[in-house]
């Protein structure tokens, strides 16, 4: 394969591409069917795809050779054909890896964005082949550099072009295993951390539609890949559930805050509310979880492989707990909003771990795990209740010292719960009850003692 | 927003493509879609795409294949370019042939417009960044490719190339995209775009300039600070090296091409947002000098401010583009003056203190430059420097407070620099044209040098300054005021010279008039009476104010005052230049004399110093000269009361006494001049004493026609007589009584004697003492050798004779004065009997005698002129006549009981004695009146009258004596005195009691 460089070297940059494509195609059926395994393909031909089709410059005296953008179109166009037309799924899975395995070397940006672009125009002209190899590839490269692809992918087709939209819903039907691996992606992208990273309007409505047309796609990365050590533990998770999990709580809070900033920036109102969708979402994740253990006792799996990973479940608890103290910030402007929020994220929380614990999605010995979560959101709840019921001292207290100077000490709050795991159930089918306090209430009315075993102890808000 | 695609064809079309439900392709159409555009053939149909079909396929990609993006955009390029040849073909060809075209691209480029500002509009974000550096990138090859066209017009031109690239539908429809993305970026990252538009602006400079002064000129706050944030840098890392080239401006600057261009878009802007540019410049300026400026959030992002290597260079770069461009610096200048306060005149100190010395050389000979160049605020930047050079110690007045002494220093060599820039200017400037004589000086025409141009307009306000004598800065002043000169030609230093000529206060001050005369001297002639001349102009303009006029007047004097000192001692330039002086004012003397009358008494003092000093013109007209003549004496009379009011107020006497001393001096000159002048000043001197204006000066009453005081009217009482009544009743009541003249003289019959008014005499002291200045400035004028030249050169002690003709004008004078009528009438007497003919005019005579008590000092002085009394006769005749009748009508006891007639018989006799009318023998009789009574004295009278009656006093009768120097009448020649002595005699014989010590001068 490497001698053919010579004659690769006085081509033009498209043709020299086209040809070593073409010789590519070749060394690799002959590689498939020389049966050995596994099947390789060797560092001199990957420096030969670096070299004449990323272009990545060989050495310092040689100029890079660039190609102009139709030419990489062209280039483009000839990939989609000639994965299109390979008939061997081993052949193009080979192929697809000696092109956009990341080498590790400085290749990887020009690979990174041809693999885009390739990827990009695989959706719009439903090349599903590649789609597949996308898939596959998504599974096992880094997951920062998947969050990359998600990334081109969400910006060509939700930001740049208006209106193809519709284009990229099609996966779905193309490619299930693609689609999967994209929301994955997706999820882990968008952590709600920052503006930029709260998903678009377009692609939450369209991964809630996804969802709810066929809550399987969320597993099926899950169900058709073996379970096996090999996934590098650096790669995405296998199925997306623990990101949406992470959606569906924290989005009540984050979106309050975006909604503030909306209203003080004076930006348009009309936007669809994204409330329902993220409802929408948190009970196709519940469903999702109710199927687990059909599928994992088929697999003999239950009890045994965690969906949703324990570390993953503590940073979103701490997330919340923070984005909660900000939310306390704000109480005094819109504390009913707030609080309602607030509780929607809690209740969220509640409902997901219990059901996840259910289905045996969470995996946790009952013990010092679970019961500190529970301290934790415990910490929270009381807070809550604490900013519904009285003085502002009693904050202060909890997150200094809670006993030390607390005037009721004998009710402290922090006495710990028994009947935490359920204790969300209670609220759990009036997630919107109104639970606003007086506003003005604070100071006409002393501390209400916590009473121990009624957790809720909310005053009418009449 | 300047920037407005006019084609409403475009927003329809727009909102046409947003509307229409987009047909959304199958993956299949789509695949063969992208087949067609790469292709460039049909895939279905299999023929060729056309252009336009082809951008049709791109655009539909555009809007579906969002890999496709950059592949559909760069196919674009090729369809603007096509678009633009087109239309510039179109253009030189001037035929419509290909409108067709033309007009289908133009089509298709309105839907890609369309497409990509829909495109911006809905993600702003994503787009605009993309499109933004593809429409600069786009724009930037189109000009510069298209650049050598012929219809192109030269790059220098901003303005054309604007009208024509904005005519072209491609080139403005990138520039209206490029301006959406980069409204929409301006919120978030103006700097990457902006920072794309100047890279792409250096990359095809100078063809791309119109794109970035048109989008400046949209976006002019940020545009401007960042063109010129991006020349800084660039300007920065070019280093200084190339700034020699450019500090003359040899070097337009191609080694420094942003530079060039930031000037160009600068300059482009600078029509319009000339207010932004100058406040931007001024920013960065003070932005540069703040040593610790916390980084605002409004700068955070040009961030130049937080390099020290850029904000060093700030400065010079801020001078070189001042340098490259007169139309930024201009209006900058003098705000920037007004910013160089002492504190930022340390920081400027403290930044540039960081500078290599060649490097602060170049920026020196730069500044040098610049403000030598400038146009406007020239005075003021002269101002500040030579305030802020000039040693603290000497600052004695301006606000600011002295600055620190390494900037002192600066500034002082700023300024020599300056000063020896200009010198080499202003002379070369002349130099060039006398190196080439066969070029004529038009073909080189004289190079213009703003900064002296405008300070042209300030030459006043320079002389003004440079008079202050402050210590240093004066010589600057006077340097600047050379150079000034020198450039502006014979005009301005004219002007110069008159303005110190006006404004010095004291002889050091004038020295530098004549400093400046002798630098000037050299290279330009006439130069004084140039300037007298302008003074002259400007006195007769009214524009000096009296202060300014005294001035000039006196400074004018101290010159040719020193010209008497000179001429004792050293000569040499200024004593030439002193005499050029003089010889000027004497051809103006005319146009001075009318000052002497000036309503202020400082002017015609100052007027009468210098007319008193200046050499009298070598001819003059005869109106000139009587006009002066008369000017003077008149000032004269003016100076004599003022000297009286000046002494009665107690100030000012000195003044007073010194204009008097030089209006004698004056008149005595003039009337040396020339006999012309002589007499005329002779004649006013005496017609001014007995005026009536003047009479109480010298003790005098207002006579009226008779002689007889004139009574006020307020003072006596109306007796109800009216000669016109009774001339009117004439013809029916014929009243000969008595003679209607003397009834009217004396009084109104019946009514008893007119009352006689006691008006208030002046001060005798008074009196005495203008009496003698008038004499003496007659005597003075008299004696002076104008007449006959004769002026011998005997000891200085004795008074020089008094010269007859001039008596002889006094005398004439006189006569026509006292008594008109007796005018050249006959000078024999006739006997004594014959006087009661004359009584009326005897007595008006001597009613004139009596209220002109000067006349008789006058009579003195025509006595000395010998033999000019005896055109008096008539007037010694009438007095006598009436000393006659009233010495033989008088009882009194003793002739002193009639003071006033002893006291003019005296005068009289003495002075006919003088005059030798009358022997020595009969001229000594006075001295026996006092004792006699008044019988005795009309004696002697008679004496006399008998004498004078026989030997007639005739000028003939004199001759003149070579060794005395005067005229002398020989009596032996008349006929024997002794008979008219007996009388004489008589009353010495019966009063030889008390007469006896005179007895010996009666002896014949």
């Amino acid at each position: 394969m490497g001698d053919i460089r010579q004659s690769l070297l006085p081509r033009d940059v498209l043709s020299a591409a086209k040809e070593l494509l073409y010789h590519l195609d070749i060394y690799i059926c002959n590689l498939v069917q020389s049966g050995r395994q596994p099947p390789q393909v060797d560092s001199k031909t990957l420096e030969l795809v670096e070299e004449f089709i990323l272009h990545a410059p060989k050495d310092r005296n040689t100029p890079a050779r660039r190609m102009s953008a139709l030419q990489e179109l062209q280039l483009l166009e000839i990939m989609c054909s000639c994965f299109q037309e390979q008939s061997r799924d081993a052949v193009r899975q080979l192929m697809f890896a000696a092109l956009f395995n990341l080498q590790g070397n400085q290749a990887d940006e020009s690979r990174m964005a041809l693999l885009g672009k390739l990827v990009s125009m695989a959706i719009a002209v439903g090349r599903v082949p590649i789609l597949e190899c996308a898939a596959t590839w998504l599974q096992r490269t880094h997951r920062v550099y998947c969050v990359r692809l998600a990334q081109v992918l969400v910006d060509d087709y939700c930001s740049m072009v208006p209106g193809s939209v519709p284009t990229l819903q099609n996966i779905h039907s193309a490619s299930p295993r693609f689609c999967c691996q994209f929301i994955t992606a997706v999820t882990t992208l968008y952590d709600f951390t920052s503006e930029e990273l709260t998903p678009p309007l377009e692609l939450l409505q369209m991964i809630v539609s996804w969802i709810q047309d066929d809550p399987h796609l969320v597993l099926i990365t899950f169900l058709n890949s073996p379970i096996s050590g090999s996934q590098p533990i650096t790669s995405l998770d296998v199925t997306p559930l623990g990101g949406l999990v992470r959606w569906c709580i924290k989005a009540p809070l984050v979106y309050r805050r975006d909604k503030k900033q909306a209203l003080t920036n004076g930006s348009s109102e009309n936007e669809p509310e994204v409330g329902p969708l993220f409802s929408a979402l948190h009970l196709s994740v519940l469903q999702v979880l109710m199927l687990l253990p059909n599928i994992l006792n088929e697999k003999g799996l239950f009890g045994r492989l965690a969906l949703l990973q324990m570390e993953s479940l503590a940073a979103l608890t701490s997330d919340l707990s923070r984005l909660l103290d900000q939310a306390d910030k704000h109480t005094h402007t819109s504390s009913a909003d707030t609080l309602a929020l607030s509780q929607l994220a809690l209740d969220r929380l509640a409902q997901a771990l219990q059901v996840a614990m259910a289905s045996g999605a969470l995996l946790c010995s009952r013990g010092n795990s679970v019961e500190k979560w529970c301290r934790e959101c415990l910490y929270i709840v009381v807070l809550l209740q604490l900013v519904l019921s009285g003085p502002v001292m009693y904050y202060n207290n909890i997150h200094t010292s809670p006993l030390a100077y607390s005037p009721h000490a004998a009710h402290s709050p922090i006495a710990p719960h028994p009947t935490l795991p359920a204790l969300p159930t209670h609220r759990a089918h009036t997630p919107h009850a109104p639970l606003a306090p007086h506003p003005s209430s604070h100071p006409q009315y002393p501390a209400q003692p916590f009473m121990t075993g009624m957790p809720f102890p909310f005053r009418p808000s009449h | 927003m300047s920037v407005v695609f006019d084609g409403s064809p475009l927003k329809a079309m727009q909102s046409s493509h947003t509307h229409t439900p987009q047909t959304a392709l199958s993956t299949q159409e789509l695949s063969q879609e992208i087949k067609s555009f790469i292709s460039g053939v049909d895939t279905v149909q299999g023929r060729k795409l056309s252009v336009r079909e082809h951008a049709r396929c791109a655009v539909r990609l555009l809007r579906s294949v969002p890999a496709c993006r950059g592949a559909v955009l760069e196919h674009l390029r090729g369809v603007y370019d096509e678009h633009v040849s087109a239309f510039l073909h179109n253009l030189e060809t001037e035929s419509n042939a290909s409108t067709g075209v033309s007009s289908n691209l133009e089509d298709i480029i309105q839907e890609i417009h369309a497409v990509l500002s829909e495109f911006i509009r809905l993600n702003p974000r994503a787009w605009a960044p993309l499109v933004s550096t593809w429409a600069v990138d786009l724009l930037g090859q189109l000009s510069s490719k298209h650049a050598g066209r012929r219809v192109a017009p030269h790059s220098s031109s901003l303005n054309e190339l604007l009208q024509l690239w904005m005519s072209c539908a491609a080139t403005r429809s990138l520039m209206e995209a490029y301006s959406q993305c980069l409204a929409a970026m301006l919120a978030w990252c103006p700097d990457a775009c902006v920072d794309a538009l100047l890279d792409t602006s250096v990359q095809h400079s100078p063809h791309f300039d119109w794109v970035v002064a048109h989008i400046g000129s949209a976006f002019p706050g940020t545009i401007i600070s960042r063109v010129m944030a991006c020349g800084l840098k660039d300007f920065c890392s070019h280093g200084a090296k190339d700034q020699g080239l450019l500090v003359m401006g040899v070097d337009k600057g191609s080694r420094v091409p942003k530079i060039g261009s930031v000037v160009g878009i600068l300059g482009h802007l600078a029509a319009h947002h000339s207010d932004s540019i100058r406040k931007e410049l001024l920013r960065m300026f003070q932005e540069s000098l703040n040593p610790s400026s916390p980084l605002s959030p409004t700068s955070s992002s040009t961030s130049w401010e937080s390099s020290p290597q850029l904000r060093r260079a700030a400065v010079p770069f801020l001078l070189q583009l001042a340098a490259m461009s007169p139309n930024l610096f201009g209006p900058v200048s003098a705000e920037l003056v007004e910013l160089l306060r002492p504190p930022v005149l340390l920081q400027l100190q403290a930044v540039l203190q960081g500078l290599p010395r060649e490097e602060l050389d170049n920026m020196l000979g730069l500044v040098v430059h610049l403000i030598s160049q400038s146009p406007s605020g020239g005075a003021r930047v002269f101002r500040f420097l030579a305030d802020t050079a000039t040693p603290a110690s000497v600052i004695i007045s301006g606000p600011t407070p002295s600055p620190h002494e390494g900037v002192r220093e600066g500034c002082d060599r700023l300024l020599q620099m300056l000063l020896l820039h200009l010198h080499k200017l202003v002379f070369n400037r002349t130099d060039g044209v006398e190196v080439n004589p066969h070029h004529s000086a038009s073909s080189q025409p004289q190079r213009v040098i703003p900064f002296l141009e405008e300070l042209q307009s300030h030459v006043g306000q320079l002389c003004a300054e440079t008079l202050r004598l402050e210590r240093k800065r004066h010589l600057w002043l006077h340097q600047l005021l050379c150079l000034l000169s020198v450039y502006g030609g014979p005009s301005t230093a004219t002007e110069a010279l008159c303005q110190l000529l006006t404004q010095a206060r004291n002889p050091e001050e004038l020295a530098l008039a004549w400093q400046l005369h002798t630098t000037l001297s050299s290279c330009m002639a006439g130069l004084i009476p140039a300037a007298i001349a302008r003074s002259v102009a400007q006195i007769h303009t009214h524009t000096l104010g009296p202060r300014q006029l005294r001035q000039l007047l006196l400074n004018l004097a101290a010159a040719i005052q020193s010209q008497d000192e000179e001429r004792r001692g050293a000569t040499g330039a200024q004593s030439s230049m002193v005499v050029q002086v003089g010889s000027a004012v004497s051809g103006h003397l005319h146009d001075f004399c009318p000052l002497l009358l000036h309503g202020d008494p400082a002017v015609s003092h100052a007027a009468v110093r210098l007319l008193s000093c200046s050499p009298l013109p070598r001819t003059c007209s005869p109106a000139q000269l009587l006009q002066l003549s008369r000017a003077a004496v008149t000032h004269f009379f003016l100076t004599l009361r003022r000297r009286g009011e000046g002494g009665k107020a107690g100030r000012d006497g000195g003044q007073a006494g010194e204009a008097v001393n030089c209006s004698v001096l004056l008149l005595s000159r003039f009337a040396a001049y020339s006999p012309l002048t002589l007499k005329s000043v002779l004649q006013q001197l005496v017609e001014g004493a007995l005026h009536k204006g003047n009479t109480d000066l010298f003790g005098g009453q207002i006579a009226d026609m008779s002689g007889a005081p004139v009574p006020s009217p307020s003072v006596s009482p109306d007796v109800g007589a009216s000669l016109l009544d009774v001339n009117c009743r004439f013809g029916t009541t014929v009243n000969f009584s008595s003679s209607v003249w003397s009834v009217f003289h004396a009084g109104v019959i019946g009514k008893g004697l007119k009352a006689r008014t006691i008006t208030q005499l002046p001060d005798p002291s008074l009196v005495i003492q203008n009496i003698q200045i008038l004499l003496a400035v007659i005597v003075k004028c008299c004696s002076s050798s104008g007449l006959n030249g004769s002026r011998s050169p005997s000891d200085p002690d004795e008074p020089p004779p008094i010269n007859a003709e001039a008596a002889k004008v006094v005398a004439v004078t006189l006569v026509e004065n006292v008594c008109p009528d007796v005018a050249n009438s006959e000078l024999s007497w006739p006997p004594e009997e014959h006087a009661r003919t004359t009584v009326e005019r005897d007595i008006h005579i001597r009613r004139c005698f009596e209220a002109h008590p000067v006349l008789f000092p006058l009579l003195q002085v025509v006595a000395a002129g010998r033999p000019a009394l005896c055109y008096c006769s008539a007037v010694l005749r009438g007095l006598l006549a009436t000393l006659l009748a009233h010495w033989e009508a008088s009882r009194e006891a003793a002739s002193t009981d009639s003071p006033w007639h002893l006291q003019a018989s005296c005068l009289l006799v003495s002075c006919m004695g003088e005059g030798q009318i009358l022997p020595p023998v009969l001229a000594n009789v006075h001295e026996a009146f006092p004792h006699l009574t008044p019988f005795e004295v009309r004696l002697l009278l008679l004496a006399v009258w008998e004498y004078v009656r026989g030997n007639g006093p005739m000028p003939q009768k004199f001759v003149f004596s070579s060794e005395k120097g005067m005229f002398c009448r020989d009596f032996s020649r008349d006929g024997d005195v002794a008979r008219y002595v007996a009388p004489i005699h008589s009353v010495l014989h019966k009063n030889i009691d008390r007469l006896g010590h005179l007895c010996w001068r009666f002896q014949l």
